[in-house]
């Protein structure tokens, strides 16, 4: 599903895989809260920063779990191969988005004079704000 | 895909701390909104996936590197992203090659003690994926992960 807007050429693949992956509940469904020991363990790939090597520990760059974003990023036919930096640099950049949208989504509650964000606080922050345009229409 | 479908939710303890810690103390989140946060961040790997990999494609490679990832920041109109992300990488950068060099360091005494080579050829594939990791420029021979298609 390809369309040209402007002259730039925008594949909506990523959208139908986000409502694939939304629709059949595997985005977004409570775990169970293992208050942090949550990864599998088996989980020995190349987590990149993520954990102290053994080469004596430097601290961890990404909080967000390598080997879980790399899997996301499979999910996209069109994606051959990916440096492990790129993987890296995708966690750290989803790290920064998540602390975005939270903060821009409280100014809503605020306004409600709420100390609790809210469901509709999203919603209204991703309907208010252009950059968050992508994500309308993908979430449950 | 091996994979079962709740692995690929990004885990809720790393998700809610990355949200606390962006908000003030007394703030609270409900579980509800902390749900539709995940999945919006699912959502973005997906997006900006699809993005850098376009711009792979584009320069005609098959492995996505970092500076794809950076180009789709951009056009996703996430630039204020682009200076901590690249603040980020530096430190990751430097953090491989500590390792690559710890784990030379490692085999070159393995060599000392046993005195034969033989004995690491199995240790080199493992060691093989982190030596190649710096090459970010092109085609990256390294640690790519193979995505079946």
């Amino acid at each position: 599903m390809v369309s040209v807007l402007g002259g730039r050429i925008y594949t909506r693949r990523w959208r139908d895989m986000a409502a694939t992956l939304v629709e059949s509940g595997a985005l977004g469904d409570s775990e169970l809260d293992r208050s942090g020991a949550e990864e599998p363990r088996g989980e020995g790939e190349e987590d990149g920063a993520q954990h102290t090597s053994p080469a004596g520990g430097h601290s961890r760059l990404a909080k967000l779990p390598l080997s879980r974003i790399k899997a996301l990023m499979k999910a996209d036919p069109d994606l051959s191969l990916a440096s492990q930096e790129s993987v890296f640099i995708i966690a750290k950049a989803t790290e920064l988005f998540v602390e975005m949208i939270a903060k821009d989504a409280l100014v809503y509650a605020q306004q409600g004079k709420r100390k609790t964000l809210q469901r509709k606080d999203l919603d209204n922050a991703i309907e208010a704000i252009d950059e968050f345009a992508f994500l309308e229409g993908t979430l449950d | 895909m091996a994979e079962r479908p709740e692995d690929l939710n990004l885990p809720n303890a790393v998700i809610t701390r990355i949200i606390k810690e962006a908000l003030p103390d007394g703030v609270n989140v409900s579980k509800e909104a902390r749900r539709a946060i995940s999945q919006a961040a699912s959502v973005f790997v997906l997006y900006a996936t699809s993005c850098a990999n376009s711009f792979a494609m584009k320069a005609k490679r098959k492995t996505l590197n970092a500076g794809d990832v950076m180009s789709a920041m951009e056009e996703m109109e996430f630039e204020r992203f682009l200076p901590p992300l690249r603040d980020a990488l530096e430190a990751y950068k430097k953090g491989q090659k500590g390792k690559k060099e710890a784990s030379e360091q490692k085999k070159k005494d393995k060599e000392k003690k046993n005195g034969t080579e033989e004995h690491d050829k199995s240790r080199e594939e493992e060691e093989e994926e982190e030596e190649h990791m710096e090459e970010e420029d092109g085609e990256n021979e390294g640690e790519e992960e193979d995505v079946e298609n």
